[in-house]
């Protein structure tokens, strides 16, 4: 065996028989070169330091803080175990309100009824505002490319989404979706779809992006949006927001379609007071966000804005599977962002190398829930299991376990590798027979000797992933034992 | 296409069957818990609703009656030299009667009713004045419920927005408004609206007035 470092392409090829780098993902190669990437640490250091110091400040001062994350964990675990009870009552409530329910299984069902509904209603201009689950089945995209006849003019309006579109690239963060980029990247984004060269200030470049938005806006043929919550009880929509772009988007077009994964149900209206609370402080560090809005079907009678045709989209999209399961507590993310704030992997490696809709600690566990592990081997182990994460997660998610019962699930599935679970079978025969433990030592201590450096071992080839970026202690020239004997 | 029924009855399958318990409760070392604050009644909300708003950039006033509020209104239209006020159709706002005072100030003003290019009315104002069914102390928020007469867009377009409702409307806390709605049928559109809007999307500077109105004001009447 070769122990010097081969070229970068065998490199790759070793780790994947280790079974840590992912086929499709690749997390490993991203990571890679992402933490050497100064001008990110730099950016993603300015948000997530500026968002857990006002996290903090605010749950701090909350007096009531323990008893609400315990609740939301309550209320979610309840809310999972009838969940098809709540989709129902929430789906009933709407409809008495005059709106439509769909119910979809997966992206393709809800791309299909909104290019339907986009082609009934003529429409030509649709204004978004954030939606993790939209970036999660890719709405845009499909939408333009399977209804390509309709031209439709699909537009982000919350301002950092907007830039990620026009620059073609994926949200990095849930709540900040451009953190990745400096001021200068930015002006050059939108000086290129303007007539002109913008000034680097954030003054100008905001001026900007509201006049083009605002054109958009007041245009619009449909409006599309997340939830944040959904009411059971009343039907209700919740969307939290500080630029007041959702609030613009469903108030102007006639037409407001909600794509919502299924769990984001919760029972009561009242129980929005535990999450509203929760969300606001965990996300951005405020006590409340500038538009908390909650809408209940279209416009009511002699209404003169608000929607008039309301449609509410029920994604499954794989989160179903997870009902019932050691999992099911993934389910019950509000899409904070905290875990990734705290996460000493995200913060060196940012939202892009994950190379998914969610990313850190959440990201890593929901992924291969929903896309399969293979598709997304690396990510449960794009953690150093620190927990914090599930320290700081407002509603209880004990995410370090659920990456750790990820690995689990890959060694059960053979994922793994042929090199490391031939390794820890040697080891379960060698620590179970002391004869086998006494020559395994013996034998050991020769084996390692052209491997140590410094006093411990890096690069060992077999065990490239557990020996690349961590040290690992040699065995010592004498055993305890050996040297008891000699009376040390 | 997925239908109600069947998609509903495999949710319930999966529910059921070999239901996962999850032993313990969340962890219950949380930072926050440590230290924790004194849960506090809040004396004068009138005034811890005013710091609040302030404290993020707008701004608040309270007085003695509705002829006080007139004149708010009234400087407010000329230092930002506004044409076109456009507001809620309500009764409290026929009270304080700042219409006629305001277009003879050369003000146009807008009321929120059935006419045609309601939109580009709302659009082109330079103010938006509404009231509001109720105010939050803890957070300065103003709780807007819209329905005939009381349209969204009033709130939403115009760059500088007016509030204007009795002083005995503020509530204390968040899970108050909240509790307000429990139990009840909602209108189809309830704001928690909570001073300018704003982004930090870029470098996390503070941009000011991003979509919605950036110069906010709440008057407190009484």
């Amino acid at each position: 065996m070769e122990t010097s470092k081969p070229a970068r392409r065998r490199d790759t090829e070793d780790h994947r028989r280790e079974g840590l780098e992912s086929k499709v993902e690749g997390f490993n190669e991203r990571g890679r070169k992402a933490v050497r990437d100064r001008k990110l640490h730099d950016s993603i250091s300015l948000f997530t330091n500026k968002t857990l110091t006002g996290r903090n400040a605010q749950l701090r001062a909350h007096p009531d803080a323990p008893e609400l994350r315990e609740r939301a964990y309550r209320t979610k675990q309840e809310t999972m175990a009838n969940l098809d009870y709540y989709l129902s009552q929430m789906a009933d409530a709407i409809e008495e309100r005059g709106g439509n329910v769909f119910f979809a299984d997966d992206g393709e069902d809800v791309v299909r009824y909104v290019g339907d509904l986009a082609r009934r209603r003529g429409a030509k201009i649709l204004t978004k505002s954030k939606s993790m689950a939209t970036e999660e089945i890719e709405l845009n995209r499909r939408l333009e490319e399977n209804y390509d006849d309709l031209e439709l003019e699909i537009v982000e309006t919350d301002l950092g989404e907007w830039i990620a579109q026009l620059a073609g690239e994926t949200p990095s963060h849930i709540v900040g979706p451009i953190l990745h980029m400096n001021k200068e990247r930015i002006t050059e984004i939108l000086s290129g779809v303007s007539d002109e060269d913008l000034p680097p200030d954030v003054e100008s470049l905001a001026a900007f992006a509201r006049k083009r938005l605002r054109e958009k806006f007041v245009n619009a043929d449909i409006g599309i949006t997340g939830a944040n919550f959904g009411v059971a009880e009343t039907g209700t929509i919740c969307t939290v927001t500080n630029e007041g772009n959702a609030r613009l988007v469903t108030s102007v077009p006639p037409v407001h379609v909600v794509v919502m994964g299924i769990e984001k149900v919760i029972p009561k209206f009242e129980d929005l007071s535990t999450f509203v609370q929760l969300l606001s402080r965990s996300g951005t560090g405020q006590k409340i966000t500038v538009y908390t809005n909650f809408i209940t079907g279209p416009r009511g009678e002699g209404e003169l804005d608000g929607a008039e045709e309301f449609h509410l989209i029920l994604m499954d999209n794989g989160r179903s599977k997870l009902l019932g399961t050691e999992y099911e507590e993934a389910l019950y993310c509000i899409r904070c962002g905290s875990c990734l704030n705290v996460c000493p992997v995200y913060r060196q490696t940012g939202g892009h190398a994950y190379g998914s809709t969610y990313s850190g600690p959440i990201g890593a566990v929901i992924t291969p829930l929903l896309k399969g592990d293979r598709e997304a081997k690396d990510l449960p182990y794009a953690s150093s299991l620190c927990g914090a994460c599930t320290e700081t997660c407002p509603v209880g998610i004990p995410l370090h376990d659920l990456l750790l019962k990820l690995r689990n699930r890959q060694v059960e599935e053979g994922l793994a590798g042929r090199a490391e679970s031939l390794m820890f079978k040697g080891f379960e025969r060698t620590m179970k027979s002391p004869a086998a433990y006494k020559a395994g030592a013996k034998v050991g201590r020769l084996a390692q000797k052209p491997l140590v450096k410094d006093g411990s071992i890096r690069g060992a080839p077999g065990m490239r992933g557990w020996t690349d970026f961590r040290e690992l202690a040699p065995l010592a020239e004498k055993s305890f034992r050996e040297l008891w004997k000699e009376g040390i | 296409m997925a239908d109600r029924t069947e998609f509903l009855e495999s949710i319930r399958h999966r529910t059921r069957r070999g239901r996962y318990k999850p032993t313990k409760s969340p962890d219950s070392v949380w930072t926050p818990g440590i230290d924790r604050p004194e849960r506090e009644e809040i004396e004068d909300p009138q005034a811890r609703f005013i710091e609040e708003l302030e404290a993020l950039g707008g701004h608040g006033k309270r007085t003695e009656n509705l002829e006080e509020a007139r004149e708010y209104v009234l400087d407010l239209a000329r230092e930002r030299e506004a044409e076109l006020l456009v507001r809620w159709d309500v009764e409290y706002l026929d009270e304080l009667g700042a219409d006629e005072p305001l277009r003879d100030a050369g003000v146009e003003v807008a009321l929120w009713h059935d006419v045609p290019d309601l939109r580009q009315i709302a659009g082109r104002a330079d103010i938006g004045l509404s009231t509001a069914t109720w105010a939050i102390a803890e957070t300065g928020s103003l709780v807007l419920e819209h329905g005939p007469g009381r349209g969204r867009s009033v709130t939403l377009l115009p760059p500088t927005y007016v509030a204007i409702l009795p002083a005995d409307r503020v509530l204390q806390t968040v899970p108050e408004a909240i509790r307000q709605y429990a139990g009840g049928t909602l209108p189809a559109n309830v704001c928690f609206h909570t001073g300018p809007s704003r982004s930090g999307d870029i470098e996390m500077s503070l941009v000011v007035g991003m979509h919605g109105p950036g110069d906010v004001h709440v008057v407190l009447v009484g």
